[in-house]
């Protein structure tokens, strides 16, 4: 990053003629960019409210279509799959982004045809799972796209 | 002793021990190999199923010095990445073969970098996605004439056995048809009915058994809680010539019409009967001539109401002469079984001292817990197992076997039954009033033979028997002392039957409970080969699922108080039985202390021990000569460490446990090791949650000295 900082200034005209003005304001916007990221590091938790009543509705409805036949009717799992609520389920997924969770629905299930939800889909299923492991909802959706899911982070504990 | 005299010993032992490595790598060209050279020849390490290696390198000194030499990622070998990669690599000459990924594809691997030699695959469609035991399975075998003729074989996800040439992975032509036999071919149900051979329900996971000249194949079915029909396929197992692919031999384990045992299926129930498959790793007396075989459960698995009598050779360990497949005896274990104890583990084979003399023993790991210890030469218990009652079914069309045979020595070495109320959580007095609340709706016995009952959740809601002790990856034995080691689960389980929903199956009673939603109990194998999306078997099961927005089931209480297991730890362990003197020696908790039972609200300001971990029946070992080492079932992030879960050592005298790395995911495959210019590694299979498949080798760093002491 620094690299790339003082590369750009090296070849921006604007900088041979200011270099030390120019140079206080990409120490600035760095700055400022660091402040927002770490921010919304520290404030993207899956106890943040990352996705919205409504999303997990429509979540809880493909579930019903498409999970509950080896999930449980109370996501409590059976004799050879796993819960998808609880200590158990947590533990498993605790301190990991929710983009790996996403990523494992999305990939691997349901089990009989796998890769068949839309991105879409396994937000809203993800969204349905926060729910019924009583991480709060809030006002946006959660996200269909990885990046966004990778700065959420799953904890298992309040913090 | 001078320092010069040191060395001129050491100087000594060192040509010592090079000359036998020359002498012994001399015959291993025209030899076998074998662990004595540092190979890992077998699944098991060896025919007799020890998982015993006798290298030394890595100790209690060192253990957590080990580092990740290289990793081996199986993400492409199918169309989408496995999360549940089980197998256990072989090495032979510094190469490692395996299987890897969804489409459960063979390869070679350099074993000292992980370097990639070659890979073969054969894509079977809908075959495959058809198969009961489906992704990478659990590794191959191999097989040289010790001439420059190597080979490796294995069963493919849809049932076919192939051969390969080890040193470039193309199949061998003169074997079966173009390197192909189909083991499909000549399976039945019913009375001699060939099934399909695409859709026709059989497949393996485990690894052939190749001794001399004959590879012996196994047989696994669907999981049999809540299948459609009591007449699926039979079991059998058949021995094939490596060379030829010729089928040599071939015992079904449901006797025919004639045959041996075929009246222990009253009623003529023999012939409208399936499953009693062989589903894990036959081993070998090659002194003796026999292979000893683990034989599984027959359908179905809870409900025998359709198979009267004692139902041979169903759970049962049978002897059979390596050359014929003919029977030379037989022990069953479980009569009329209803419990799906299977035959879950490779038989072990020991050479032991038992009351002064000499006796060559095969000893079973259970589901039960106990170790069933027998003289393998006859057959016969070196100590007494009672056929002792048990409680007979009141579920109607069912007919209890009167008895059972009950270990008396060693003693369990896990929990056969729920001791109430001694085995009840008592972290506090609260949790443990909770849980005598709970267990008063289920029915309990003082043996493991607690008859599956129908359950209702108005009502009492099950039987209660051991969760599983030990599962497939079985146990390992120190060879040089008759020391068997088991990893065991230690928690409970419930047997409940309900009638299934009108037209889903011909079998009276099924898995679950009357007042929920019938749930159909798919097997660990029963999904997700490489061509599994392109099969619909949406309609089958939706017709049970409840809708959407339908008011929810009434709960039920479960084995758990407020989330946390109902009976004490520790819920898992790794336990030592002495089979010179039929004694346990020591159960060390297996595992951190899960997180949930850790932070559990109900327990703040308790003092929670070291509770090992419930799943501890789903991982293997590798018995060195000094450790043994097994890696934990489930994730934690404790206090002090990130996320993860450890691969541990342990002292093989104490059960102390004396090192543990970080892994980024559970052990999903057993460990094995090895020894290659002069390094020795370790390698386990790590997969689950957000990490796919991967083989994980571990080494000591290059500059590290052999031992601290040194």
């Amino acid at each position: 990053m620094n690299h790339e900082i003082h590369e750009g200034l090296e070849t921006n005209p604007a900088g041979a003629s200011h270099p030390a003005h120019l140079g206080t304001f990409v120490i600035f916007v760095v700055f400022v960019v660091s402040i927002v990221s770490v921010s919304l590091a520290a404030a993207a938790s899956v106890w943040d409210g990352v996705y919205t009543e409504e999303q997990a509705k429509r979540g809880e409805t493909i579930y019903y279509e498409r999970c509950v036949v080896c999930h449980g009717a109370q996501l409590e799992g059976g004799d050879m799959t796993p819960t998808l609520v609880g200590g158990l389920f947590t533990s498993t997924w605790n301190d990991l982004p929710l983009s790996d969770l996403f990523e494992r629905i999305r990939i691997t299930m349901p089990l009989n045809q796998p890769s068949t939800l839309s991105r879409q889909q396994t937000a809203d299923v993800t969204a349905f799972l926060l729910k019924s492991n009583k991480w709060p909802a809030g006002q946006t959706e959660l996200p269909r796209e990885l990046e966004p899911l990778k700065e959420i982070q799953i904890q298992a504990l309040k913090p | 002793m001078p320092r010069t005299a040191i060395r001129g010993a050491l100087v000594v032992t060192s040509l010592t021990v090079g000359l036998l490595w020359l002498t012994v790598g001399v015959s291993g060209q025209n030899g076998q190999p074998s662990t004595a050279k540092g190979e890992w020849p077998h699944y098991n390490a060896d025919l007799r199923g020890t998982r015993y290696s006798p290298l030394d390198q890595i100790d209690a000194s060192n253990f957590n010095r080990l580092e990740v030499a290289w990793r081996f990622k199986t993400d492409n070998f199918g169309p989408f990445p496995e999360y549940k990669l089980e197998g256990t690599p072989l090495m032979v000459n510094g190469v490692l073969y395996t299987t890897a990924g969804t489409r459960r594809s063979v390869i070679a691997l350099d074993a000292k970098t992980g370097e990639l030699i070659w890979s073969h695959s054969y894509r079977e469609g809908k075959r495959a996605a058809n198969s009961p035991r489906q992704l990478s399975g659990r590794g191959v075998a191999y097989w040289t004439d010790g001439r420059g003729d190597e080979r490796v074989l294995y069963v493919t996800t849809g049932y076919r056995l192939i051969a390969l040439n080890a040193k470039t992975g193309s199949v061998i032509p003169s074997f079966g048809t173009n390197g192909v036999v189909d083991l499909k071919v000549g399976v039945v149900k019913g009375t001699n009915e060939q099934i399909d051979l695409e859709t026709g329900e059989i497949g393996v996971h485990s690894t052939p058994t190749v001794v001399g000249d004959i590879a012996i194949i196994g047989a696994a079915m669907r999981e049999g809680a809540t299948i459609e029909t009591h007449n699926n396929t039979k079991g059998l197992v058949r021995a094939f010539n490596v060379r030829t692919g010729k089928q040599v031999w071939r015992f079904d384990t449901i006797p025919r019409p004639g045959e041996f045992g075929n009246e222990t299926w009253e009623n003529g129930s023999w012939s409208a009967n399936g499953n009693v498959g062989v589903w894990n790793q036959p081993t070998v007396d090659e002194e003796l001539g026999l292979v000893y075989l683990p034989v599984e459960t027959p359908t179905s698995d809870y409900y025998g109401g359709h198979r009267p009598g004692n139902n041979l050779f169903a759970e049962s360990i049978v002897a059979v002469e390596i050359k014929t497949g003919k029977r030379r005896w037989h022990y069953q274990l479980v009569h009329h079984p209803l419990w799906n104890y299977d035959m879950p583990a490779p038989p072990i084979i020991a050479d032991v001292v038992v009351d002064g003399k000499p006796r060559k023993v095969v000893a079973q790991l259970t589901k039960q817990a106990w170790v069933y210890v027998l003289d393998r030469v006859t057959g016969q218990p070196i100590w007494p197992i009672e056929e002792r009652p048990v409680p007979q079914s009141d579920v109607p069309g069912e007919k209890t076997s009167p008895t059972q045979p009950h270990v008396t020595k060693p003693p369990a070495y896990a929990r056969e039954f729920l001791r109430v109320p001694d085995d009840l959580i008592d972290f506090t007095p609260d949790v443990r009033a909770k849980a005598q609340e709970i267990i008063k709706r289920y029915r309990v016995a003082n043996t493991p033979f607690n008859p599956p009952m129908l359950g209702d959740v108005k009502d009492m809601l099950g039987a209660i028997v051991p969760a599983t002790a030990t599962n497939w990856p079985g146990g390992g034995l120190d060879p040089e002392n008759g020391i068997i080691f088991a990893p065991a689960g230690n928690t409970f389980g419930v047997r409940t039957l309900v009638a299934p929903p009108a037209g889903y199956s011909d079998i009276r009673y099924v898995s679950g409970i009357a007042g929920r939603p019938f749930a159909e109990v798919w097997g660990p194998g029963d999904c997700c080969a490489a061509d599994a999306g392109i099969v619909n078997r949406e309609n089958l099961p939706q017709r049970y699922a409840p809708a959407a927005g339908s008011p929810p089931p009434p709960p039920v209480p479960g084995l758990n108080v407020d989330g946390l297991p109902i009976s004490k730890p520790p819920y898992g362990l790794l336990a030592a039985v002495d089979l010179n003197r039929g004694e346990l020696l020591w159960q060390a908790p297996h595992g951190d202390t899960p997180d949930n039972v850790r932070n559990h609200p109900a327990l703040k300001g308790t003092n929670i021990p070291k509770t090992g971990q419930p799943g501890t029946s789903g991982v293997g070992l590798v018995v060195t000569k000094t450790l043994v080492v097994m890696g934990d079932p489930q994730i934690t992030t404790p206090p002090g460490r990130p996320r993860g879960a450890m691969l541990r050592a342990y002292d093989k005298k104490t059960g102390k446990e004396v090192g543990a790395l970080l892994m980024p995911a559970i052990q999903s495959g057993s460990p094995m090791t090895y020894m290659l210019d002069g390094k020795q590694y370790i390698i386990v299979a790590v997969s689950g949650g957000n990490y796919s498949g991967e083989y994980l080798a571990f080494a000591l760093p290059n500059a590290d000295p052999r031992r601290e002491t040194r």
